[in-house]
């Protein structure tokens, strides 16, 4: 069982091996680095290639962490046993009618070995991250209301992405394997171009990727990555152009510059005043 | 093995025995048949931050490929971070090579440069070129020979660390964490949480509902509760401006580094010396914040104020006194403290300098001590600060 990257997404040999090697190690994976560098776009693709089922949950900053694991509809409770269940086949008398489990809790408790994405990790609350990191590890959770354990049948694969907006706690980081993943340099990025439009001539690839790098190194606030690389191709193709434009003529700039003060800035191109 | 995770926590690695097990139990299992994968396993293994990247590649290329051994390099960094750098920028501010205003206006690649040419080249303290130039843009084991191999150095990341250096002494950014430990700070700092309900009402009372509903004779009726949440808003307004503030700045960091992990709802302002009516969103001072916007976030936020209060009496006192001629305001700065202060009942004022030296230094701290509370930047002092803005804090 070896992971080695799907057709549509291109993976270092770097990336590769340290998938497989937290996979046997059974540790929790934690990707870092800019947005569009494929962080989340990996753990679908390790489910894809190995044939794992997966269970995502994108993190909001009012997590608790135990919402992940299990919800305890307590209203839904309350309506029964004043309404009956009706027809729906609940027994107000069983709780286990009124528990619902979340991506972590399905994942445990699933016959089959699953891919866990956690997303965006570094949106919740310090205490959140290193409750849902106590509950990874031991690979079991308590259902408080009935003091219940489920353990996990088979550990899942754990990844873990952030941003990197906010500063993860140091225990958090100690029991994971951490791995920052670098902006891809001019010929990988080519490569993951070429996996998403194959037909693209030399010559267009070339004068897209030194417009685009160009654009990367003036200093945006926030700075065209992958995925506006390959809108701006998109529209570039499906407009019939065949030329980037350069300079301040850059063609469909929008798909490639999102804030409207980066736009500003293109097109005046000065420096904001320092004093 | 030992020797070389002996190397890495030299090379200032934090590594715990938990990382020693594991990295023996990868072994075990085979994980490293070769010199690409160990790389990766050992990294991933003792490796938590993208900070001690370098330092690791460097351990390991000295280890395990035989380069020369590591610690030169770490030298170059601390070098730009400590005093050569430091003196360097003094002396050309004091022979007036360059101006504080010219500096600043120096891309950090552009200083790095003249660093480089007047006190590398001239007192000739080239250590052997090879590990002070030499390491710009080159990594120890580069990109060559292992073409298509697991194992790529990324070459511009001490490049990317002077920048980082560079610019903090240029704009004397607090924005680093500066990993001095002072526990007992930290404790001082978590006084500062107070738990206060706060939050949307969307956290359903289960006792409550079920009273009511009970009372209700059997209707439902739900009672919803705010969720418990730590909500406490505080405002840093960070004096970075200037070289009177040049020699605070380590004390600054200190403190900064460790409010940054308390609250969740922080917010920095820059100003310089003084506030007219604008302070601002970065460390360069060039993204203003309307005057408006910052006093909206009024009484229930806690402004904590860090600088030295030490300026011409012309500046706090005198209409247009603002260094800066462009800045449109004709009121002194000290009316803008005044209105400041209005707006935030709860609100100190840090001071860097020793509580002795107030009177002595300059007229404009007992002023400003005037209107707002002013406590020294020490442990006693935080503490006060902090009795007073919880006491402050609680009135609605």
């Amino acid at each position: 069982m070896k992971f080695t990257g799907t057709e549509r997404y291109y993976l270092t040999p770097e990336l590769g091996e340290i998938v497989n090697i937290s996979i046997a190690m059974e540790k929790p994976l934690l990707l870092m680095g800019e947005a569009g560098t494929g962080k989340t776009q990996l753990a679908f693709e390790i489910s894809r290639a190995l044939g794992f089922s997966m269970e995502e949950a994108r993190c909001k900053s009012t997590f608790k962490g135990e919402e992940l694991c299990y919800v305890y509809d307590t209203v839904l409770r309350l309506n029964d046993s004043r309404f009956g269940g009706g027809e729906t086949g609940r027994d107000v008398n069983n709780i286990w009618d009124y528990l619902r489990f979340g991506p972590i809790g399905r994942a445990f408790l699933a016959e089959d070995r699953r891919v866990l994405l956690l997303d965006e990790i570094d949106k919740t609350d310090s205490d959140t991250q290193d409750n849902l990191l106590d509950v990874l590890e031991d690979g079991s959770f308590i259902i408080r209301e009935i003091n219940h354990k489920v353990e996990a049948r088979c550990k899942p694969v754990i990844i873990i992405t952030s941003n990197a907006k906010r500063e993860l706690s140091d225990p958090f980081l100690r029991r994971c394997f951490c791995h920052f993943i670098p902006f891809p340099g001019q010929e990988e990025i080519s490569l993951i171009v070429r996996l998403h439009f194959p037909e693209i001539p030399d010559v267009m690839l070339d004068a897209c990727l030194t417009t685009f790098y160009q654009l990367r190194e003036k200093g945006f606030e926030k700075p065209p990555a992958t995925a506006e690389l390959l809108d701006w191709i998109g529209a570039l193709q499906s407009a019939g152009d065949n030329d980037p434009g350069d300079g301040k003529n850059v063609r469909h700039i929008g798909t490639l510059l999102k804030r409207s003060q980066d736009l500003l800035k293109f097109k005046g191109m000065d420096k904001p005043s320092r004093f | 093995m030992l020797s070389f995770i002996n190397q890495l926590r030299q090379a200032e690695i934090p590594i715990s025995l938990r990382h020693v097990l594991e990295f023996y139990q990868a072994l075990n299992k085979g994980l490293a048949p070769d010199l690409d994968r160990l790389f990766l396993l050992a990294r991933l293994v003792f490796i938590k931050r993208v900070e001690h990247y370098d330092a690791f590649e460097r351990v390991f290329a000295a280890f395990f490929l035989g380069q020369k051994p590591p610690g030169t390099a770490l030298d170059w960094e601390d070098a730009l971070a400590g005093k050569p750098f430091e003196d360097w920028l003094r002396e050309q501010v004091a022979s007036g090579a360059m101006t504080p205003e010219e500096i600043r206006s120096f891309s950090p690649e552009e200083l790095l440069k003249r660093f480089w040419e007047t006190v590398l080249a001239q007192k000739g303290k080239h250590r052997g070129g090879n590990t002070w130039v030499g390491t710009h843009g080159r990594s120890p084991f580069g990109h060559s020979g292992k073409a298509g191999g697991g194992v790529r150095v990324h070459g511009q990341s001490l490049y990317g660390t002077a920048q980082k250096v560079i610019g903090q002494r240029n704009y004397v950014s607090y924005d680093e964490r500066s990993a001095l430990a002072q526990e007992n700070l930290r404790q001082t700092l978590a006084s500062l949480r107070n738990l206060q309900f706060a939050g949307p009402e969307t956290e359903l009372d289960i006792d409550a509902t079920i009273e009511r509903t009970a009372k209700n004779g059997g209707e439902i009726e739900l009672v919803f509760t705010r969720e418990l949440r730590d909500r406490l808003k505080v405002i840093v307004l960070l004096d970075n401006g200037g070289y009177s503030m040049m020699p605070f700045v380590k004390l600054v960091k200190t403190v900064f580094g460790k409010i940054r992990e308390q609250f969740r709802e922080l917010k920095y302002y820059y100003f310089h010396n003084c506030i007219y009516g604008t302070v601002f969103r970065d460390v360069y001072r060039s993204q203003p914040l309307p005057w408006d916007q910052l006093l909206m976030q009024g009484p229930e936020t806690r402004l904590i104020i860090i600088g030295d209060a030490n300026m011409a009496s012309s500046e706090l006192m005198a209409a247009n006194g603002s260094l800066y001629f462009h800045t449109e305001d004709r009121r002194p700065g000290v009316e803008w403290l005044k209105e400041l202060r209005a707006a935030f009942p709860a609100s100190v004022w840090l001071n860097p300098l020793t509580k002795e030296w107030w009177p002595k230094e300059s007229s404009t701290v007992m002023r400003i001590g005037e209107i707002f509370p002013m406590e020294e930047l020490t442990l006693s002092g935080i503490k006060n600060a902090v009795a007073y803005l919880n006491l402050h804090g609680k009135r609605k």
